[in-house]
């Protein structure tokens, strides 16, 4: 029998607090029951926590712009296969719970504070990255994870001095150096490093050296049990932790991460579907130029990311008008028409032309320059 | 030549329509405004749709190399002004 902790043997001095808290509180609730009962507890973002069906597992749902999101199910012990607990001095960590409580990384989170007896903060559902930081600073929180555009958030709306942290972790998007090194310079007592993991791969592991990417070196020798390849510029994993499949582990995964090796060090360059990070969210431009190429009066459209150091990326949209078509009521209508989409999915800049350019080989090019 | 641009009068105005596009009203910009945790009906979407109209209108990025902290409206335009003095720069210089 498995000598790890159970939802229904949670450590005594495990609290949860701020305008979250209940939300929290009603997970561990399905967590505690899906356990006793022996059912597999669905969590949704979109709906309270429910139990399925018979063995307790944990179903979460992969993020994504469009279609319904996909389900993945993790059994307890595997998602908690790689927690480490408080820094260790014997002072109990308090914790702020940056991400979604049902996405994979904030069930990290909760279980992490709930399994170490540390104390939770959780700002209110759907709090911004400025919301949620000053909540943090607040309840003096020591241990915060989050996303680098959390990171930006808060380094762009909390003022110096900064809070002393003990651990700040990063995950869900590429870290980039330059954030990196100005996390290092804010919080130089803390425990930096960013996590690389997946809703349907699980967690992978942690970099801690300070820099971007992941030594080369892995590729040969991975770490935690985890085996790292690279085939045609895509990296692909065989973790112990990965989702399972009829009851079994998943074995050899592709991760969709295009990644490239400069120099010691592989760098993540992209998704292989065109996907983009927005502040976190995966958006598909593609999908969202299928929904305005559907628009009377547009002769074609290109939805492409542009760069930018806040949020990763923004859709921006360059319209082909039809003749005749006015643009203030394409402008209109591409409004309508995305407007059911998460905020990070929808173009933010919409410019008309007379064509398109396209790459050599004929291909629209979806990444702006 | 020197082409002087008002940068605070940009930063608002491009701001201003950002914020009208999702319904809101953006109040008058100051140097001291705090663009995010500030009370302005600011995201980080805004404030990276923000970055991406400056630079294509300026054609400067103080963030080639990655993300810079600002907090404030004058903070931001400090930034773009240091970038187009040195583009002057290496103008007058060729």
């Amino acid at each position: 029998m498995t000598s790890l902790p159970a939802p229904d043997r949670l450590h005594p001095d495990f609290r949860v607090v701020g305008d979250g808290a209940d939300g929290v509180r009603a997970i561990i609730a399905a967590l505690v029951e899906g356990q006793r009962s022996d059912r597999e507890v669905l969590l949704s973002r979109s709906a309270p926590p429910r139990l399925g069906g018979p063995g307790f597992a944990v179903g979460l749902e992969t993020s994504g712009t469009t279609g319904p999101p996909k389900p993945a199910r993790h059994s307890l012990e595997r998602l908690c296969g790689r927690l480490r607990a408080g820094v260790g001095d014997g002072t109990a960590a308090r914790w702020l719970l940056t991400y979604h409580p049902c996405a994979f990384a904030g069930l990290q989170v909760i279980l992490t504070a709930a399994y170490s007896g540390a104390t939770l903060i959780a700002a209110a559902p759907g709090a911004d990255a400025a919301t949620t930081a000053a909540a943090g600073v607040r309840e003096n929180a020591d241990h915060i994870s989050g996303t680098p555009s959390f990171w930006r958030g808060f380094l762009m709306s909390q003022p110096p001095p900064y809070p002393d942290l003990r651990v700040v972790t990063l995950g869900g998007e590429a870290a980039d150096q330059a954030l990196l090194d100005h996390l290092r310079a804010a919080f130089p007592g803390a425990k930096l490093r960013h996590i690389y993991a997946s809703t349907e791969a699980g967690a992978l592991f942690a970099v801690a050296d300070g820099r971007e990417g992941f030594p080369a070196a892995w590729l040969a020798d991975g770490p935690d049990g985890v085996k790292l390849e690279i085939c045609d510029g895509e990296l692909w994993v065989n973790s112990p932790r990965a989702m399972l499949t009829d009851g079994q582990a998943a074995g050899h995964l592709p991760t969709g991460d295009l990644v490239e090796i400069r120099d010691d060090r592989v760098i993540f360059t992209g998704r292989k579907d065109g996907r983009v990070n927005i502040g976190g969210v995966k958006v598909s431009p593609e999908a969202v130029e299928a929904l305005i190429l559907a628009l009377e009066g547009v002769a074609d459209a290109l939805v492409a990311a542009a760069p930018n150091p806040i949020t990763g990326n923004v859709l921006t949209a360059t319209i082909v008008p039809r003749p005749n078509a006015d643009a203030e009521r394409l402008r209109q209508a591409v409004r309508e028409a995305t407007t059911g989409l998460p905020p990070a999915a929808r173009p933010r800049i919409v410019t008309f032309a007379d064509s398109l350019s396209l790459s050599p080989s004929g291909k629209k090019s979806r990444v702006a320059l | 030549m020197t082409v002087v641009v008002d940068l605070p009068a940009l930063i608002a105005a491009e701001l201003a329509a950002i914020v009208a596009e999702k319904g809101e009203t953006l109040p008058a910009l100051t140097a001291d405004s705090v663009f995010l945790g500030g009370g302005l009906p600011v995201d980080s979407l805004d404030l990276a749709t923000l970055l991406v109209v400056l630079e294509q209108k300026l054609k400067v990025d103080p963030f080639r190399r990655g993300f810079r902290r600002f907090t404030t409206a004058g903070e931001l335009a400090a930034l773009y002004a240091v970038e187009l003095q040195g583009t002057e720069l290496q103008e007058a210089a060729s």
